[in-house]
């Protein structure tokens, strides 16, 4: 079943939050999902310890590169959907999660920095492709996006996509509901009121249909 | 707050690829990909934990009461174990005396 791994080097740049949003959204949409903490930092962990974990989501931690590979074997079974997120960091444990991913999503703000370090991931998965000769898909999400993007913004976007990256529409915005995860647990829908609720509900809703639609079409056969 | 009707996933619908096995021979090739984008070994090596203190030497100072309570005061204020006070004063003694001193 389909295994999509969060990753970028850049540190900060939503990745945690992704993978939170994704899992949780996903699982109310009715999918069992299993999420891994696979930082040492633990910033799931932080959102798993808060509440009873909400159902249909399984979660994982202290996976290490040496049992990477393996324990997302082990989960990619039937009527599942793994999610893996990563440390902000070169690694070779996100190289190994690569290799088993059905699809990569590297989330970036839009901001240069961001960006330029976020193409690393990029470069990887297409590094991996040849050396693997499969297919991964590879899509980024804009994260932190307020109402009115930057022109830094739009251009890294232009950019991107004139290269052909998949960018996933729409982007995560930033909402105070979506760092108040970390300090409550659960899903949105378990939060106390934090500024636009239904923003926030609907966005992650939208960002989370997005992901499906991609996981539901044809995979194209291995080159 | 209005009742946003989540969407629902079709589990039938969900396309999944057949992944490489976890060989040696595809963890490397995996590796070696990585590595030539700097995604590199970051694994903790060794064991972790509090470094074996070198300290295994011991002297047997019986001192007058104010020396004990004074060496056990700035050892506690300073975070040091008393030893590292004793070796301070011993290095400061042979500076003063000519004498050699190892370490
Ligand atoms: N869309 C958003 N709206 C509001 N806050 C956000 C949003 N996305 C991320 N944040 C906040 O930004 C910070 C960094 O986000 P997050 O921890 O998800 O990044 P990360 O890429 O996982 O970081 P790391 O590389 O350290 O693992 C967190 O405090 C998080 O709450
Ligand atoms: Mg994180």
């Amino acid at each position: 079943m389909p295994v999509i791994v969060i990753a970028s080097p850049k540190g900060g740049a939503g990745k945690s939050t992704t993978a939170i949003l994704l899992a949780t959204e996903l699982a109310l949409a009715g999918a069992r999902t299993v999420l891994f903490d696979c930082d040492p930092n633990r910033s799931v962990s932080i959102w798993a310890s808060r509440k009873k974990l909400p159902k249909n989501i399984e979660f994982i931690n202290d996976v290490g590169e040496s049992e990477i590979i393996r324990a997302i074997k082990h989960h990619d079974t039937d009527g599942k959907i793994v999610i893996v997120d990563l440390e902000g960091v070169a690694s070779r444990l996100v190289s190994r999660a690569i290799s088993q991913a059905d699809l990569v999503i590297t989330p970036m703000r839009g901001t240069t920095l961001d960006a330029t370090i976020g193409a690393r991931a990029l470069a990887l998965v297409a590094e991996e492709e040849e050396a693997l000769g499969r297919e991964i898909r590879h899509a980024v999400v804009f994260t932190m996006t307020r109402a009115i993007r930057s022109n830094q913004h739009k251009g890294i976007e232009v950019s991107l996509k004139g290269q052909g990256v998949d960018v996933i529409d729409p982007p995560l915005m930033e909402r105070a509901a979506y760092s108040a995860l970390f300090e409550f647990g659960g899903n949105l829908r378990d939060l106390p009121p934090q500024g636009n609720m239904e923003g926030a509900i609907s966005n992650a809703i939208e960002f989370a249909r997005a992901v499906y639609q991609r996981l539901a079409e044809p995979v194209e056969a291995a080159a | 707050m209005s009742e946003q009707q989540p969407f629902s996933v079709d589990i039938g619908k969900l396309r999944t690829a057949a992944k490489p096995e976890a060989t040696s021979q595809v963890i490397q090739t995996s590796d070696v990909a990585g590595e030539r984008l700097g995604f590199v070994n970051r694994a903790p090596k060794g064991r972790g934990g509090r470094q074996p203190s070198p300290r295994t030497g011991q002297v047997h100072a019986k001192t007058l009461p104010h020396v004990a309570e004074e060496i056990s005061a700035e050892a506690k204020r300073r975070g040091v174990v008393q030893g590292v006070l004793i070796e301070e004063a011993w290095a400061l003694y042979c500076h003063q005396n000519g004498l050699e001193t190892g370490g």
